[in-house]
């Protein structure tokens, strides 16, 4: 908790503005009595209307005081809350931007998301609440004993003895809620995976029919949320009446106490009177207090939950002494005994596999389903940190280079081509700031998605769905190579990002990207793409099998052979 | 540091909202309010006995809370003022023991009232969450994941923390202020009249305030969701966003709309900050008449200085449930904000709608016909136009053509996941616009182009295409699309997790599960949508046989770019621009040297 409230240090001066406004408020209200007593005891008793109307108008003054320094204190609290959110969120957000994969891999999806909304909102809501009432509570409560104490000592004595007991009483229920809390915020995020899993897979589903499987499996995740809910609600609420029931009882002890101290004059009737008052006011803050130790326990374990992240420690960072310099300019890309396994797993991925592509030359990665090729890929822009072994660029070690300067100069296609909410030429410039709509045009010609686009109700402005629904696999690839070609890279990564194209549109692809003066690793299953190549690399098993032009494999390599005549079984059917 | 201080009241005002509505808009406003508490209220009533107990204890909370105050103005007067002992000790007694009733109600009604509070916020997520898998597709092309993950979240979390301690504040204020203003009648109707001259203050106030944080409060969930579905999108987009050196484009975008939730979440604190501050300068004021005018009777004798206690007791007690009353309005409007998101999308219309009037699909031997069928998903573009296909039982059919010419589309709609816009498809003869939906997918057998795989073990996700499968029939399928050898491979063999990135499985492997999926399923009608894109040439020869087995004596379609699977087929309709434009098999189709030909031709010269 204390290192969120942190983020409150910018805001200090409002919180500390919100903070006596809140006070003067208190003030007033713990005046407000004496007052009433002094009415009673100097007017009504003495029959003077002149000190009625004095105190009564003094009362007036203070209220209107009072409600002044309520509304700005509504703007600060605000204001301060609201900010302190934001930054949290912002820091959050940050955070999690520069996760590696291995750290998202700690973390469900549908969890970073609660964190970012439900929890942030949940500590936002308590800052408001103490900035206007959390401390007004335990004040209410020392201010009310202190004024009880001057009113008259002996029954002051008698409403404090309890306090304490109720402290101790609370703090063991708040501990209580913290535990309580975080349980209930896990099975929100289990709901909200749930939740999300249905969406990313809704056709599946339905093409299945499991509906009825998927939402018994949401009845789980739902009941355990409910159950949770009401355990921690259940637990929260018994310190209402408890409280109350303290309080009372004391109250019963002062009107005892005090009658009987009213024998031997040591009372008077208003102290008794005043002592009561202030009695069924501190009952009333306490009653607000088990609406403040519940927000508290909700806050503290949601607070837990985002340090959680926060404090998650990246394990793919800039090196402290990385070249800020460095940036890629021809674009070899060279392997050196490199070896990668994915974080808890056993088994490498990408076993002892050394190349050089000279800049501007193209390279076809073959292999089976599994060998390694896209691992391989991750390797280039630095997505994972290989476990032995260097991957150099122009020369470089990608470690000791930024990798923003790194991934600067890399246009990626990944296989599944994931497009975001907004227009098709915002997805295409997506990938340059600033990018032309010349520019943009000029991507979408070379990528063979200029005359679709032209064909779509609002052309570029189009927007386009989660994922880009509502076009077809091959126009989604067609995009994502667009968004990859309008950065001008160095070097370009097709990750089997053609297989939903049809061969002709392939095939004007292929020739279109030979324009572009950079180093390119295409993933394929297809020899007909790796034949242009000015090398072909050839995986097993994470190793790389050889190496060569379509001619050399085809003398040397077998598993080449095997994948040549899987295809051309096909091709020579053709002119059949 | 003056900065910081002027910084609060430097906020834009919200104009866009229309805060400064006409009256007409104001009273419909308030209509969708009510009809809104209405639905929450059908929600709530499913426990409606409890509701009433809970209302019960309510009523003897109240009555208690009333009770307990009047014994110790009685208490005062009777034995304080005038110094009497006889009956002080009985009379405190029975306090106690009101006080203990007290408690206890109290408990009751919370632990009964968060029961069917939760409860309530319970059925609403399943009612949301069942309603969601009846929406059509095309809904779902159209939202964002995030967006929607918020209201099941987000927007019940708001009905659920309103209702766990809103209902029983609202009854109990109703109460206490009735049965309060009914005693200080009964006590002197001059003082109550005075109380109540700070009611009329109190509805302007109230008025001018909720008319604001009402659509402010809208607002903010409206943003609030917004980014969820931001977040959830670059989460979702993590690779894309690092590869491409994104993040700051994409956190410059995060705070733009982090921004729009600050504006709208800081009127709506503030304004709401209002009501408490409102209540309690009314509840002072009425404090201070109530002792100087009360002074000025008690001075003429009109009235004991005991009324007088007790009154000013009875006043906050009046207050208090008024002022109780103003600050549930404010989260009742803030829970109303919630559930109206969440009643937006139950009234989605369900793609199960007036399916009660269709019949089940008998067991399908497997003939599909479309006949004149014409689609399209925006409204301006046909996708496919007057499409006429007859495929008979056993046999395969492919769809080839260039991207975008309508292939996926054909599935989409003999699926039934988007409706034709006119024409006809019948499977068996029965148009399929006459036949529930699930009864036709019941027989539908599924590799999709997304091989999406669930959170869990790579046993649960084969299992997926009959749940009923043994072990050993998960294992028979995993062997028959190739996938057993990699899944023993894998650190926890068929009981590996597959959670999200890097999980070590690749996209091809990902098919290569589908497809065992599909085994399992043992579906009349079998649907590859390029099953096997990502799966390389050698691997795709060895499963091809068990392909070819499992399409043998069932109606399959196929779409795929590479030919293997094509080449076997029975028919092939060449699409492009959403027509058929050749029709035949693969020989056929190559001696009319047409389009079929010329897309081949290509990829054949490229080799040659």
């Amino acid at each position: 908790m204390l290192k969120v409230i942190t983020y409150l240090k910018p805001y200090r001066i409002a919180v500390v503005i919100a903070l006596i406004l809140m006070l003067t408020e208190l003030g007033v209200e713990l005046v407000q009595p004496f007052f009433m007593a002094k009415i009673i005891d100097e007017g009504i008793l003495v029959n003077n209307l002149s000190a009625v109307m004095k105190w009564g108008g003094i009362m007036v003054v203070f209220s209107i005081i009072s409600f002044a320094a309520g509304v700005i204190n509504s703007f600060y609290a605000a204001h301060v809350s609201q900010n302190f959110g934001f930054d949290v969120r912002k820091a959050i957000f940050e955070k999690v931007q520069s996760f590696s994969f291995a750290n998202f891999n700690q973390f469900p999806a549908s969890s970073l998301i609660t964190r970012m909304t439900n929890d942030i909102t949940q500590i936002q809501n308590t800052v408001f609440m103490s900035l206007r009432i959390m401390l007004r509570a335990p004040l209410l409560i020392i201010g009310g004993l202190l004024m009880a104490f001057v009113v008259n000592v002996k029954l002051a004595l008698i409403l404090s003895a309890v306090i304490p007991f109720l402290f101790i009483f609370l703090i063991w229920v708040m501990n209580k809620g913290r535990v309580l809390f975080k349980n209930v915020q896990e099975r929100l995020d289990s709901v909200n995976g749930v939740m999300r899993e249905t969406l990313t897979g809704i056709r599946l589903i339905k093409a299945f029919i499991r509906r009825k499987y998927e939402v018994s499996r949401f009845a789980e995740a739902n009941n355990e949320l409910k159950d949770r809910t009401v355990t921690a609600l259940r637990v929260m609420e018994v310190a209402m009446p408890v409280l109350l029931f303290i309080m009372n009882v004391s109250i019963i002890g002062v009107l005892w106490f005090g009658n009987m101290q009213l024998n031997t004059g040591e009372v008077k009737v208003g102290e008794v009177v005043a002592i009561v008052n202030y009695a069924t006011r501190i009952t009333a803050a306490f009653s607000i207090f088990s609406f403040i130790i519940m927000a508290f326990s909700r806050a503290r374990a949601s607070s837990a939950r985002i340090v959680e992240v926060m404090e998650t420690p990246i394990d793919l960072l800039d090196r402290k002494d990385a070249d800020s310099v460095f940036a890629v300019k021809e674009g070899k890309i060279e392997f050196k005994n490199v070896m990668f396994q994915y974080p808890g797993t056993e088994t490498s991925a990408i076993d002892d596999i050394s190349f050089t592509v000279q800049p501007g030359k193209t390279v076809a990665i073959l292999g089976a389903t599994g060998s390694g090729k896209t691992s391989l890929f991750q390797l280039i822009p630095r997505l994972y940190d290989v476990n032995s072994g260097q991957v150099l660029i122009d020369g470089m070690d990608v470690r000791e280079m930024k990798m923003e300067s790194l991934r600067k100069q890399i246009g990626f296609v990944p296989q599944e081509a994931l497009l975001f909410s907004g227009s098709v030429k915002e997805n295409i410039g997506w990938g340059k700031e600033a990018a032309s709509m010349e520019d943009i045009i000029e991507a979408a010609k070379d990528a063979q998605i200029y005359d679709t686009i032209k064909k779509l109700p609002n052309q570029f402005e189009t927007k386009l769905g989660q994922k880009g629904v509502n076009l077809s696999g091959g126009q989604k690839q067609r995009l994502s190579i667009a968004r990859a070609l309008v950065r001008q890279p160095k070097i370009l990564l097709l990750d089997d990002s053609t297989s939903a194209l049809d061969r002709r549109t392939e095939a004007k692809l292929l020739d279109a990207l030979k324009a572009y003066p950079c180093t390119t690793l295409i993933i394929t299953q297809k020899i007909s793409t790796a034949m242009e190549a000015d090398q072909i690399l050839l995986l097993e098993d994470g190793g790389l099998l050889a190496k060569g032009t379509h001619d050399s494999l085809l003398d040397t390599s077998k598993l080449y052979n095997e994948i040549f005549s899987s295809q051309s079984r096909e091709e020579s059917r053709n002119y059949a | 540091m003056l900065k910081e201080i002027i910084r609060p009241f430097q906020y834009k005002k919200m104009k866009h909202l229309n805060i400064e509505d006409t009256k007409s808009k104001n009273k419909q406003k308030s209509r969708i309010y009510f009809s809104t508490l209405k639905r929450i209220w059908y929600f709530l009533s499913s426990n409606k006995g409890l509701l009433f107990l809970v209302l019960f204890m309510v009523f003897l909370s109240s009555a208690l809370g009333l009770l307990g105050p009047y014994l110790v103005g009685m208490a005062i007067d009777d034995y304080i003022v005038t110094r009497k002992m006889d009956g002080f000790v009985t009379l405190l007694v029975s306090l106690g023991v009101i006080y203990v009733f007290y408690s206890l109600s109290i408990w009751f009604q919370n632990y009964w009232m968060i029961g069917i509070a939760q409860d309530t916020v319970y059925t609403m997520r399943m009612r949301l969450f069942q309603h969601l898998h009846k929406l059509p597709i095309p809904f779902f092309d159209k939202r964002q994941h995030g967006e929607l993950m918020s209201r099941i979240t987000n927007d019940i979390e708001n009905v659920s923390s309103t209702l766990n301690s809103s209902v029983i504040q609202i009854f109990s204020s109703l109460l206490t202020l009735i049965g309060t203003v009914a005693v200080m009648l009964w006590l002197s109707p001059l003082l109550t009249l005075l109380t109540l001259i700070i009611v009329p203050l109190m509805f302007f106030g109230m008025k001018w305030i909720t008319k604001r944080t009402g659509p402010l409060f809208k607002e903010q969930q409206r943003n609030l969701g917004e980014l969820n579905g931001f977040i959830e999108e670059t989460i979702s987009g993590q690779r894309i966003i690092k590869t491409f050196s994104q993040e700051k484009k994409v956190t410059a975008e995060f705070l733009e709309k982090s921004e729009r939730l600050k504006a709208a979440g800081f009127w709506a604190q503030t304004y709401s900050g209002f009501i408490p501050k409102l209540m309690n300068v009314l509840n002072n004021l009425s404090f201070a008449i109530i002792a100087g005018i009360g002074g000025i009777l008690a001075l003429n004798g009109m009235i004991s200085i005991g009324v007088i206690v007790i009154f000013v007791e009875y006043s906050r007690q009046f207050t208090r449930p008024l002022n109780d009353l103003a600050n549930q309005f404010n989260t009742l409007l803030s829970a109303i904000a919630g559930a109206e998101r969440v009643f937006e999308i139950l009234d989605e219309e369900e793609e199960f709608k007036n399916e009660r009037l269709l019949h089940e699909l008998p067991q399908v031997k497997g003939e599909v016909e479309f006949k004149n069928v014409t689609f399209s998903y925006e409204e301006e573009s046909k996708t496919v136009k007057n499409i006429d296909l007859h495929v008979y039982p056993g046999e395969t059919a492919a769809f080839v053509g260039p991207t975008g010419a309508g292939k996926t589309t054909m599935i989409n709609l003999l699926s039934r996941f988007y409706d034709v816009d006119s024409g006809s498809i019948y499977i068996d003869g029965h148009d399929l616009a006459k036949v529930k939906k699930e009864s036709l997918r019941k027989y539908m057998g599924f590799v999709l182009q997304d091989s999406f795989m669930f959170q869990g073990t790579v046993r649960e996700n084969i299992r997926y295409g009959r749940l009923d499968a043994s072990d050993a029939e998960v294992v028979e399928a995993a062997k028959l699309a190739n996938a057993h050898s990699f899944i023993v491979r894998l650190p926890e063999g068929y009981d590996t997790v597959l959670s999200q990135e890097g999980s070590g499985i690749s996209q091809g492997q990902k098919q290569l599960l589908s497809i065992a999926r599909a085994f399992l399923a043992n579906p009349s009608i079998l649907i590859l949508d390029e099953a096997t894109s990502s799966i390389d040439t050698v691997t795709e020869l060895k499963i091809q046989a068990a392909l070819q087995k499992l399409m043998k004596g069932r109606t399959s379609f196929v779409i795929a770019h590479r030919l293997n699977t094509i080449q076997n087929a029975d028919r092939i309709f060449v699409l492009d621009e959403g027509r058929i434009i050749e029709e035949g098999n693969h020989d056929s189709l190559l001696k009319k040297k047409g389009f079929y030909y010329q897309l081949h031709g290509q990829a054949a010269s490229s080799e040659a």
